[in-house]
């Protein structure tokens, strides 16, 4: 029997892929998107989203994925729950290998986003899950007049630490640096937290410490003095940054940056022919939600336009509606 | 089909979204107990998985023998409940 082909299978459903997948389906291609995490990527284990075009208000992260999902299923894309875990080029058409067995399709966009950094720091892997977290919206209701520290100081750390003062009774911030890299909005909503959260500057984080399977502090050092500083605390939330998730491309012969991001051309085509990336896992991305919409728009009408043939030319094309 | 199935989850974990979405679409039955309106089920949760997360998914075979699976893990839930 012969193998059924896909027109363009996505690979991760969060906010490029969806919105891809809101054109491709529109335009009648057969689009598969592949998830083995989270519908919505990051953006559903966010909080709150505040700077989403459209969303005078903001929007919860759940429900703004839960929202892009009825948006692509409605125009006919379909789901499977599983893992990618090789695209292998068989010229016109490309096989992914995957947990669920063989895909075939005649595109691929990859979208597998980011996923939070670890810190690295010795006791951060003992106390996974036992006191040291990554996703505040599932693990923050653990900790009701708890002690908490998160660590990072970009627009996740303090968006995510301002969430946990639902839960927690104090929080102490740890930022590497001498100023936050969160937006100046954020900063100021932080302000309104002051009573629940002290924010420590030029402070690294060295080692989780802890016993009987439950974190009970954190040392750092005061970067200004050298003096080491012991915060007591139930847990740990870390926000430090975001790393590509292209580990399943190991075995495929996709060009990747030295971080580990997808390299594109400026179609967003990957090395692979017909293979396309968008949003953070492209090498250049710049991390936003609504970027990653937007990349995910122009990748569906570069996958259009390579389907029907036409030769992508060197120089980006103006694409009418 | 198991005899039992109770997730744990809470009002903004989307990976709870993703085990109750998955099971659903498969045709499993499942009980829900969410932390948020039922916080002093919390110690039971915490005492089932020996983490400090959610979901949690206890299977309850008709032996009464239980598996646990915390988060979504496609590779340990699928054959927790087949």
């Amino acid at each position: 029997m012969a193998e059924k082909v896909w027109d363009v299978i996505m690979v991760g459903a969060g906010p490029a892929a969806l919105s891809a997948a809101i054109y491709t389906t529109r335009e009648d291609l057969k689009t598969l998107v592949f998830e083995k995490g989270a519908v919505g990527g990051l953006a559903a284990v966010t909080d709150w989203i505040d700077n989403y075009p459209g969303f005078p208000k903001g929007v919860a992260g759940l429900e703004f994925a839960d929202s892009l999902w009825a948006q692509a299923e409605r125009f006919g894309t379909e789901l499977e729950l599983g893992e990618v875990t090789e695209i292998v080029d068989e010229g016109a058409h490309k096989r992914l290998k995957t947990t669920s067995g063989d895909f075939v399709t005649k595109t691929v966009l990859i979208a597998t986003g980011s996923d939070y950094k670890k810190i690295g720091v010795p006791g951060e892997k003992e106390f996974y899950a036992h006191g040291v977290h990554y996703c505040a919206t599932c693990d923050g209701a653990f900790y009701r007049d708890k002690r908490l520290v998160v660590v990072g100081g970009g627009n996740s750390a303090v968006q995510e630490a301002m969430f946990l003062t639902k839960f927690a009774s104090h929080i102490d911030l740890l930022v590497r640096g001498d100023k936050f890299r969160a937006s100046d909005v954020l900063q100021h909503e932080l302000e309104k937290h002051k009573d629940k959260i002290t924010v420590h500057f030029n402070t690294t984080t060295d080692e989780i410490v802890g016993a009987d399977n439950k974190v009970t502090k954190v040392i750092g050092t005061d970067k200004l003095t050298g003096n080491k500083i012991e915060f007591e605390t139930d847990g740990v939330f870390v926000f430090v940054g975001l790393s590509p998730n292209s580990a399943f491309l190991k075995n495929t012969k996709i060009e990747l940056d030295e971080i580990g991001f997808v390299k594109t051309n400026q179609h967003l085509e990957t090395s692979m022919p017909g293979v396309f990336a968008a949003g953070d896992i492209r090498s250049g991305a710049t991390m936003q939600i609504a970027s990653a919409a937007g990349e995910g728009a122009t990748a569906a009408l570069m996958i259009r336009q390579h389907l029907e043939g036409h030769t992508l030319s060197p120089e980006p094309s103006m694409v009418s509606n | 089909m198991p005899k039992n199935i109770t997730i744990f989850t809470t009002n903004t974990c989307a990976y709870c979204s993703m085990v109750k979405r998955w099971l659903g679409a498969k045709g499993y039955q499942y009980e829900e107990v969410n932390l948020d309106e039922h916080p002093h089920r919390q110690q039971e949760a915490l005492a089932i998985s020996g983490q400090l997360t959610v979901p949690i998914t206890v299977v309850t075979k008709h032996d009464d023998s239980q598996q646990v699976v915390v988060g979504f893990n496609l590779a340990q839930l699928a054959p927790a409940v087949a």
